[in-house]
């Protein structure tokens, strides 16, 4: 790992001392959270606090704010980490009393902050001074109450009749001086790839401004989650964030916070086959990205759709032998996997070297129907700039950080699984532009081709008796009271995080989902401003969001 | 220029090969992988009603209703709400409750998706694979009883 | 016998005709027998309304059937086959089902215009047919302005894509409507100034004459003659009327005006039911006007060895639409800023230039 260009200094502050005395003043209370030191701040100094961190500390990526309520107070906690080394983190709390929630916000140090202190205000109630558009983000505008707040009524009405409130849709978008057009695009529009909404500015077809609408998919998973019990009940729902085939990927997010949650141990022999199943989730992913991504760019379902689903579709075939459903595995469990590999394991392996035998002729078509071709390259190249300093203010992971040239990837960065023992690369391009985000995910499919063969060879030679697939768990967990962490794993989308709170019952007090599509969706307008219509949705193509994700 | 031939020359390359990826889908009946989760196929005589299956499922898709005397009376699932977990058929001890191959279900309602013990009975295997011995050699792997006392919730 | 005198009728009709080939109403008029205003009218119609339903049938065949095929051909499925052989009733159930539907009329349409302009597309294609000559003496009229009479009630298109986008009163059929004419007036200067070449050729406007003057031989290759196609005379100016015709058609990689991605279906979006069948149809009859024209300019017209003259147009014609269906799966939509330079910038140019050159070598060699 030889990077550390970026930081401003060579002596930056490494222990939880250092960052103490450099928060200084402002610091009330020290925590201990299992993945990282917690700070407790005075909700009146968060930029304060938060500019030095980045600035003088080098912890340049805000991975997620957590909120929540306890008995006695709210809370916000920003988890800091460095695009350099995503393993050292830094938990900010910052408290609100409860009478008064109000905590400053942190938007003008790290803008993905706007996004997530929206969805902390909608979700639980804190509110943000200074925050410049403090509105409800996946819930309507007319709802009543904040649902993970712990006074919330269930049985009170919900949304109240428009005539009560302001009506959203009233609000008169036309200029009369101007000579702008506004445009919904979407919820229902071809190009979204869900329910998602932009309400763009228009001059000509050139795009003034964009600004997306989310949560017409939001589906309560954090509640849900906090319904269920850790050993079983929260396993099926990672499948259903990110649902394009990514499930497993999202099942290794929960698996690896609440094993490290609970102490759990996984056998290396279940890592191994973990670790081969979130790669296959990945190439399954990406197809469908790309495929999707020249969906929008062709305007047609036409070749290089069915080819990507062609591929995606042999993929899933693996997958189902593999785990038994297609898209929604439910695999994982914690401590291992459900199954060890299919019997007869001689015809899995042959299947899946067949697929990866394929693959790089199948990768050869892509690049003759989409990468070399000169109009796609006109079309993309250039187009949706995102650089890399804006990125990271957006906290955008994954292939979208990638494309933008910033070195970062959760499985070398943050090693969890098995990934540390093999050999791979992490992709890298410094276009910033849709190309690049293109060509990331292609080479991506490589390397996990790459990891996937060599899985393959692993679990080959391990011997018969050592291929213990799930170590000892009690089928009821507790982890302690106050116990908390946050972590994350490389998803198909990006860093795809999960904060847990335990209380000492067998369900988590308070589940937190931090999604990479809902960071990466907030620097569409960033790509998009001053484009025109066709390279607004080429952007958003190369995004590869997934509103199940954005929403959850 | 080049690019944009090569990438005609590619699509015309499978349209003259002539092979088909797509099955004409009834009459070829596509095959399922033997762990493939289907509907549920219940057995009123393997069962013992110990409400693990409703206890575990995640989103209170199976109802089990008993009499005074703790009998089995009712057994329901909901399976259009079911997610297709496969938790009820691996905490279940005795085999009442497994997950067969058929995905075809069709209905007019959602109502008519909440199968009773009769229904669920009826289900019948896809292809004739009892899903029991495909799983079987896994069966046992995945229970923990963890350190310390067994703890049977 | 009264055949016999139909038969004598209809060749003296024939050595009636001064020049160039009989024209259909004409064969028509000397079947039914007879003179006068009343007869030309009903054989100009009965000629026109046979014209027109070749036209249709092919339309029909293409749209709901061959379209999927050939899409499907390309992308490794097998599409419609439940319906008859080869599923070519699905034509019917087509039929059937876009007809049945309920015809929504959106609130503040511009009336008389949202339903004139399904009508106007279909016309202006069927129109430019009445002069293409399709070979076995079907053939509507042959005015001696022939290549303008195409070019203009083509380009009429154009007028019922911004009715249907400014009626519509919605935003992605405006931008729809702009789009399109942005694209017809860049494309169909550098589409006219082409076909200007070919007239140079041939010397002449009436189509009929620009089919005579190709079936000269051009070379002889081993006993082999090749005719004087203006494709094979000068195939550059082909080229650029193969790229200005599918834009000025608005097939990949120049459809820009429906965009499904971007502006939802263009100027069609608010359309339903009978209606939209109209734009269907006109589209797909405006890909087979562009394979008529450039069969009639490149190709030469019907001509073709064995087969008689209407196959051979035909074939020529689907063998254009089969290239646009090509075009559609490998090549990516252009931007419309992308699209505008090369019309103005590239097209434009190289036609002129074309034009130039063509003037300058004919000068020479005549």
């Amino acid at each position: 790992m030889s990077k550390g260009e970026s930081l401003p200094e060579t002596t930056e502050p490494t222990t939880a001392d250092d960052v103490a005395a450099l928060i200084g003043d402002d610091l009330l209370d020290r925590e201990e959270h299992v993945n990282a030191p917690g700070f407790v701040i005075r909700p009146d100094s968060v930029q304060d606090v938060l500019f030095r961190l980045r600035d003088e500390a080098g912890y340049d990526h805000l991975s997620c704010v957590s909120a929540q309520e306890y008995e006695d107070r709210y809370e916000s906690i920003y988890h800091l980490k460095k695009f350099d080394d995503p393993t050292d983190e830094v938990s900010v709390v910052v408290p609100a009393a409860k009478d008064d929630p109000v905590s400053e916000s942190a938007e003008p140090v790290f803008r993905t902050a706007d996004w997530h202190e929206r969805e902390a205000y909608d979700l639980v109630g804190i509110e943000y001074d200074d925050h410049p558009d403090l509105r409800r983000i996946l819930l309507p505008e007319t709802w009543q109450g904040h649902p993970l707040g712990l006074d919330y009524d269930q049985d009170r009405p919900q949304i109240v009749p428009l005539r009560e409130h302001a009506n959203p849709l009233q609000e008169d978008h036309e200029d009369d001086d101007g000579d702008t057009m506004f445009l919904n695009i979407g919820p229902h529009h071809p190009a979204t790839h869900g329910v998602l909404h932009l309400e763009t500015v228009l001059d000509g077809e050139q795009v003034i401004d964009v600004e997306s609408d989310i949560g017409y998919l939001h589906r309560c998973e954090e509640q849900m989650a906090q319904q269920g019990t850790y050993r079983y009940q929260i396993m099926p729902y990672p499948d259903r964030w990110d649902y394009i085939s990514a499930g497993l990927l999202n099942e290794y997010a929960y698996a690896r916070a609440a094993e490290d949650l609970a102490d759990i141990d996984v056998p290396e022999y279940a890592q191994v086959i973990r670790t081969m199943g979130a790669e296959m989730c990945r190439i399954a992913s990406h197809m469908l990205a790309v495929g999707t991504f020249a969906l929008d760019v062709y305007g047609d379902f036409t070749a290089i759709f069915m080819y990507a689903i062609r591929d995606r579709e042999k993929m899933q075939d693996l997958l189902e032998d593999l785990t038994g459903q297609r898209l929604m595995f439910n695999y994982f469990r914690l401590g291992g996997v459900v199954w060890d590999l299919p019997e007869p394991r001689e015809e899995f392996f042959e299947k899946v070297r067949d697929f990866l035998d394929e693959l790089p002729e199948a990768l050869e078509e892509y690049h003759d129907l989409i990468s070399t071709n000169e109009i796609l390259q006109v079309r993309t190249v250039g187009t949706g700039v995102l650089p890399p300093d804006v990125a990271k203010s957006y906290g955008a992971t994954g292939p979208v950080a990638r494309g933008s040239g910033i070195d970062y990837d959760l499985r070398r960065d943050d090693p969890y699984g098995y990934y540390d023992e093999l050999d791979w690369d992490v992709c890298v391009e410094d276009g910033c532009d849709n190309y690049s985000r293109l060509l990331v995910r292609l080479r991506e499919v490589e390397e996990s081709a790459k990891i996937i063969e060599q899985c393959i060879d692993l679990l080959e030679d391990w011997p018969e008796d050592e291929r213990t697939i799930q170590s000892n768990v009690p089928r009821t967990l507790r982890p302690e009271d106050d116990k908390e962490i946050y972590r994350a794993v490389e998803g198909a989308k990006g860093e795809l995080g999960i904060y847990m709170r335990a209380d000492g019952t067998d369900k988590p007090a308070r589940f937190k989902i931090r999604s990479p599509c809902f960071s990466n969706l907030q620097t569409l307008p960033e790509m998009s401003n001053g484009e025109y219509v066709p390279d607004l949705i080429a952007a958003l193509g190369s995004l590869d969001i997934v509103l199940g994700e954005v929403d959850r | 220029m080049i690019g944009i031939l090569k990438s005609m020359a590619v699509t015309m390359k499978h349209a003259l090969d002539g092979k088909t990826f797509t099955v004409e889908y009834p009459d070829v009946a596509p095959e399922v992988s033997p762990r493939f989760r289907g509907v549920h196929k219940f057995s009123q005589e393997r069962c013992i009603w110990c409400r693990q299956c409703e206890n575990v499922c995640p989103n209170d898709t199976i109802q089990i209703v008993m009499d005074d005397q703790r009998n089995g009376e009712q057994y329901n699932l909901h399976i259009g709400q079911c997610i297709y977990c496969r938790l009820c058929e691996e905490v279940c001890p005795v085999d009442a409750i497994l997950l067969t191959q058929n995905f075809e279900f069709t209905a007019d309602t959602k109502d008519e998706f909440v199968y009773n013990k009769e229904q669920l009975k009826n289900v019948p295997w896809y292809k004739g694979i009892d899903p029991l011995a495909s799983r079987n050699p896994d069966r046992g792997a995945w229970v923990g009883e963890g350190e310390g006392e067994v703890d049977y919730q | 016998m009264v055949g016999g005198v139909f038969l004598q009728q209809t060749t003296t009709a024939n050595a009636s005709a001064t020049t160039g080939p009989t024209l259909l109403p004409e064969t028509i008029a000397g079947v039914l027998g007879g003179n006068g205003i009343l007869v030309d009218v009903v054989s100009g119609f009965i000629a026109a309304f046979i014209v027109a339903n070749i036209m249709l049938v092919m339309t029909a065949v293409a749209g709901p059937w061959a379209k999927r095929k050939i899409t499907a051909a390309f992308t490794d499925r097998i599409a419609v086959n439940r319906v008859g052989p080869f599923g070519l009733l699905i034509i019917v159930a087509d039929a059937v089902r876009l007809l049945s539907k309920e015809l929504v009329v959106p609130d503040d349409v511009d009336r008389p215009a949202w339903d004139l302009a399904p009508i106007v597309l279909p016309f202006s294609a069927l129109l430019g047919f009445a002069v293409i000559p399709m070979g076995s003496g079907l053939q509507l009229a042959d005015p001696e302005t022939g290549l303008a009479f195409v070019f203009a009630v083509a380009s009429i298109a154009s007028i019922g894509l911004v009715m249907a986008g400014y009626a519509s009163n919605n935003k992605y059929s405006l931008l729809g409507a702009l789009r399109s004419i942005a694209q017809n007036i860049a494309y169909e200067i550098p589409l006219v100034i082409t076909a200007a070449s070919v007239v140079i050729f041939a010397g002449t406007l009436q189509m009929s004459e620009i089919v005579a003057a190709q079936t000269e031989t051009f070379v002889s290759v081993a006993g082999v003659s090749i005719p004087q196609w203006y494709a094979f005379v000068n195939p550059f100016a082909f080229v650029l009327f193969l790229i200005a015709n599918m834009a000025e058609i608005g097939r990949n990689p120049f459809d820009i005006p429906e965009a499904p991605t971007e502006i939802v279906a263009g100027y069609q979006t608010e359309y339903s039911s009978v209606y939209f069948v109209l734009f269907y149809l006109g589209e797909f009859i405006h890909i087979f006007l562009g394979g008529a024209i450039m069969a009639t300019l490149f190709l030469g017209g019907p001509a073709g060895p064995v087969l008689p003259g209407f196959v051979w147009f035909v074939i020529k014609i689907w063998a254009f639409f089969l290239f646009t269906q090509w075009a559609r799966s490998a090549v990516p939509r252009v931007r419309i800023d992308q699209l505008i330079e090369i019309g103005w910038k590239g097209m434009l140019v190289l036609s002129f230039a074309n034009l130039v050159l063509t003037a300058i070598i004919v000068g020479v060699i005549a």
